[in-house]
């Protein structure tokens, strides 16, 4: 009754990733040579039209998770807050936990899941059934085609997907906090909310975001533009995408934070 | 039915019969015969195999970030430092354990279950093992459900253990001694806290198998059916653990009112 692939070992997973990661910088670096040096805009069409697959494809599922996600910090921001006597200060936990933490994390989860594997499918399909080779005949350059256009294309959407996305969390956990549990008065909630954000978290927020968009369109265009095996290797390989998304996604969150808010919390109070 | 509500429809469709599976499959595991036991360990032994990293590097890359670093960051200001166990207790065990194990377990070992049964069902394993008179879900979904239900139980308190030491990397960061958070940690966490966090992912490695044993069984549609059906079942898998999350958490909260209180 099982595979083949289950005969794995307990090292095999962190040796593995060791291995792709070095493979996925290397096509990254070649990715963005290619973007860097204007090539891509060659294909700029290509590149909208991607961005519109992502518009249409994926923004609603995105969003939905987020609102999720806003719902939750809400709940557990009132609960913590009713816990250490303070309940008017819900603002501050779902204020800290929508902007700087949850929501980027959300998005990145769902990117993976949704785009990155996507992507892997897609082109693993491309790859398996010659289309790739076929493009290099007709002398379209293939990663500059498909890979480079995808990254811009998320570029081009992404960063207002993850706005709007940000807006609906925040009124996910103003429902949750005011309308759910109802322990905060509404301006109560909003005045620490509002108090405890500024521009420039939204646009570090922002950044991690795009930092973990862009890892995850890269691996994804990287497993599968290098599948191999038929439709099994597809799924494989679709598999295999989403371990390296996972732990990078973890991992550009934490070094963010970091940087980011690392040495000073940013907050409006203390001296 | 217009075309526009064709995609509700699709979708509820696709519910029920992930309902009938996981009730097929329930059925199936209470009522003998078992031959199911010796591929409950292999996928056990598979799943923790394949989890044990990335649950590892995630649970502790993000406790160290989001409710380490950010909340360390605030506290430090109020001189509260120690609080920051209360505050683990909050966001580690209740919170971020069981989804960054559920997220972990449906990316790594869900993806790896519908990969591997969607290429049995392309290569019409399936059907041959029906022709044969074996049962695919007795034999294959069964044992697959058991075993994601318990790992991930227990991961969970693997996730836990990493948080919490994320947590102590945190105050040591701050240059903070560790018996302030640690007397917090103990004095706010509660056994309901355990047990609701433990209970709540074997729920989840439940809706993972389901969906991706669902998803891996139907897979179709020549090169791309099976990484297609691969990114469905992460997507279908990841909204439903979180939305099931929701749920849990607020029903937990409101029937334990004693996880409220301040200690």
């Amino acid at each position: 009754m099982r595979a083949r692939t289950q005969m794995i070992g307990w090292l095999d997973v962190p040796l593995g990733w060791l291995d792709s990661f070095g493979e996925v910088a290397r096509f990254a670096s070649r990715v963005a040579g290619l973007l860097y040096s204007g090539r891509v805009f060659k294909y700029f069409g290509e590149s909208l039209r991607q961005a519109g697959i992502l518009v249409l494809g994926s923004a609603l599922v995105i969003w939905a998770f987020v609102f999720i996600i806003g719902l939750q910090c809400g709940l557990q921001g009132a609960y913590f807050n009713r816990s250490i006597g303070a309940p008017s200060l819900a603002g501050l936990f779902s204020a800290y936990c929508d902007l700087r933490e949850a929501v980027p994390y959300a998005f990145g989860y769902i990117l993976s899941a949704k785009v990155g594997t996507g992507i892997v499918a897609e082109l693993g399909a491309m790859r398996i059934s010659d289309e790739i080779d076929a493009l290099e005949v007709m002398g379209i350059e293939p990663v500059t085609f498909l890979a480079g256009t995808r990254l811009l294309g998320a570029w081009i959407a992404l960063p207002f997907i993850y706005l709007v996305g940000i807006g609906i969390a925040y009124f996910a956990s103003y429902f949750s906090v005011v309308q759910q549990i109802g322990d905060v008065s509404s301006g109560g909630y909003l005045l620490i909310f509002w108090m405890y954000q500024d521009p420039v978290d939204l646009t570090f927020s922002l950044i991690k975001a795009m930092v973990m968009a862009t890892a995850i369109v890269l691996v994804g265009c990287y497993y599968g533009y290098t599948a191999s095996g038929g439709p099994v290797g597809v799924g494989t390989a679709t598999a295999q995408s989403m371990v390296v998304n996972i732990i990078l996604v973890h991992i550009i969150g934490m070094l963010g934070t970091v940087v980011f808010w690392g040495s000073t919390p940013r907050a409006p109070i203390g001296g | 039915m217009t075309r526009a509500l064709h995609p509700v429809q699709a979708a509820f469709e696709q519910v029920g019969e992930m309902m009938i599976l996981t009730a097929r499959t329930i059925v199936s595991a209470v009522r003998p015969p078992y031959p199911y036991g010796e591929e409950l360990v292999w996928q056990f032994v598979f799943v923790l195999k394949l989890s044990w990293f990335p649950l590892l590097v995630s649970t502790f890359a993000l406790c160290l970030g989001a409710p380490g670093l950010q909340a360390a960051g605030v506290l430090s200001l109020f001189g509260a430092l120690d609080r920051l166990g209360g505050f683990f207790v909050v966001t580690a065990i209740r919170w971020i354990g069981p989804l960054v194990t559920a997220v972990v377990v449906a990316g790594v070992a869900g993806t790896a279950i519908t990969a591997d049964l969607g290429a049995r069902k392309i290569r019409e394993e399936l059907d041959a093992l029906q022709v044969l008179g074996v049962d695919p879900i007795k034999n294959l979904v069964v044992p697959r459900f058991i075993a994601l239900m318990i790992i991930t139980g227990l991961l969970d308190i693997f996730a836990i253990v990493f948080g919490l030491s994320a947590g102590i990397g945190a105050e040591l960061l701050y240059h903070q001694s560790l018996g302030g958070f640690f007397a917090t940690l103990f004095s706010n966490a509660s056994v309901t806290d355990i047990w609701g966090s433990v209970l709540m992912c074997t729920m989840f490695g439940a809706i993972i198998a389901v969906v991706c044993s669902f998803k891996g069984m139907t897979a179709s549609g020549g090169a791309e059916g099976v990484g297609r059906a691969v990114n469905q079942a992460v997507v279908i898998a990841i909204v439903a653990v979180f939305f099931f999350n929701f749920v849990f958490t607020a029903i937990l909260f409101a029937t334990h009112p004693e996880l409220q209180s301040i200690r």
